[in-house]
């Protein structure tokens, strides 16, 4: 009976696979369908979190023309704009807010998400002394800014500078959105 | 079934990580903070013990040439359960292990727990299998994520301890060598804890001979 060039035995083997393949799909489904809205309103709660951290009082999303591929969404507020900006970070792209007034100045930048290397990178991110100064220098910028490095004036977080420079690429890509905002 | 005979083969003598080396990547990818290191550690556990709970469960029904396809299934399956959970409700640990939590699918260890042990035993062994193989997973990464973060960083339980949950710093900057937290000091940190456990092997075996001999 059971030899395997058995039509039956063949189609048994399909049959078996495609039941559980069904069953972890349905499983899977039902999964999702618990965890979705809390993560979505992680995320909602996130980028507004951070929002308000480089915008006091918030604000509205409003059109942009975009001026560079890296700025995915803008907020339009009573001091400026929050720019949401995606550079290419070390091995991902980071997704961090820039906050920018209608003078043309860094309100404040805040991370929302990166795959930055811990201890390394990572550090602009983090809500440690160390992060809270790299990403404080940023308040008050105007124009364009680069890791001293590159002849600028911001302290870069570790030599490589890969980091660094992606954050200062996010700013400038928010300050050039901003301007042509006004 | 022997508990006690699977807890030490787990934590020791056949030591996912430190024996059978399997998990390497998870083992040297995330063990940067000791955060990392237990979360990534659970999560494994967690999906071993349920994959080889089930697939123990469907051993007689599954054939033989399908078989590593259907592990694969389960495995992916209860792996994209814990992640989608993780995002949800523990979003600091999903943001820090990042794309390693889908890749546990393909960590050998969860589909060498399902062809080597619950294709061939019980439910409850196969349970308890998941268990003590987990934990051993789970504290070799603990070891290597700990001596990393030390030598790395300078600091104990990032993630967990500390203001903002940088760790406790131990040893003052400049001095942390951050190769160490790079991929390089991975392969180092994760050699000598392999020679140590090769260590202590052969020390609890002659102790073990030597009590014998005394007889």
């Amino acid at each position: 009976m059971k030899t395997e060039n058995n039509v039956m035995y063949v189609l048994r083997l399909a049959l078996t696979l495609l039941a559980i393949t069904a069953v972890v799909a349905a499983a899977l489904a039902g999964v999702n369908s618990i965890t979705k809205p809390v993560i979505d309103q992680l995320t909602a709660e996130k980028t507004q979190q951070a929002i308000q951290a480089v915008l006091p009082g918030g604000g509205e999303e409003v059109d942009f023309a975009a001026s560079s591929a890296i700025v995915s969404k803008v907020y339009k507020g009573e001091s400026g704009y929050a720019v949401e900006v995606t550079p290419g970070g070390f091995d991902n792209t980071i997704t961090m807010m820039v906050g920018v007034d209608y003078d043309g100045k860094v309100l404040g930048i805040s991370i929302i998400s990166h795959t930055e290397t811990a201890g390394l990178g990572a550090v602009a991110a983090a809500a440690t002394p160390a992060g809270e100064a790299f990403r404080g220098q940023f308040v008050g910028q105007s124009g364009s800014v680069s890791v001293t490095k590159d002849g600028g004036a911001m302290d870069a977080i570790t030599g490589a500078t890969i980091t660094s420079r992606a954050i200062c690429d996010g700013v400038n890509a928010a300050l050039a959105c901003a301007a042509t905002l006004g | 079934m022997n508990f006690k005979k699977q807890f030490k083969e787990g934590l020791l003598t056949k030591n996912p990580v430190t024996v059978q080396l399997l998990g390497m990547c998870s083992t040297l990818a995330i063990t940067t903070s000791l955060f990392n290191g237990i979360g990534m550690g659970l999560a494994v556990t967690i999906i071993t013990i349920c994959s080889n709970v089930l697939i123990s469960a469907l051993r007689k029904v599954i054939p033989n040439q399908i078989r590593i396809a259907a592990y694969i299934t389960i495995i992916a399956g209860f792996v994209t359960v814990v992640d989608l959970f993780l995002q949800a409700y523990i979003p600091a640990l999903a943001e820090s292990l990042g794309v390693f939590i889908p890749l546990i699918v393909v960590n050998c260890m969860v589909l060498g727990r399902a062809e080597a042990f619950a294709s061939k035993n019980g439910v409850l062994a196969s349970a308890v299998d998941g268990l003590c193989q987990g934990i051993g997973y789970t504290v070799a990464l603990v070891i290597v994520c700990v001596i990393r973060e030390l030598l790395g960083s300078g600091t104990f339980g990032g993630g967990l301890l500390g203001p903002g949950g940088a760790g406790i710093q131990i040893i003052p900057q400049p001095f942390p060598a951050m190769q160490i937290v790079m991929p390089v000091g991975g392969f180092l940190v994760l050699g000598f804890v392999l020679a140590g456990s090769q260590w202590l092997m052969k020390h609890l075996e002659m102790k073990s001979k030597k009590k014998e001999a005394a007889k």
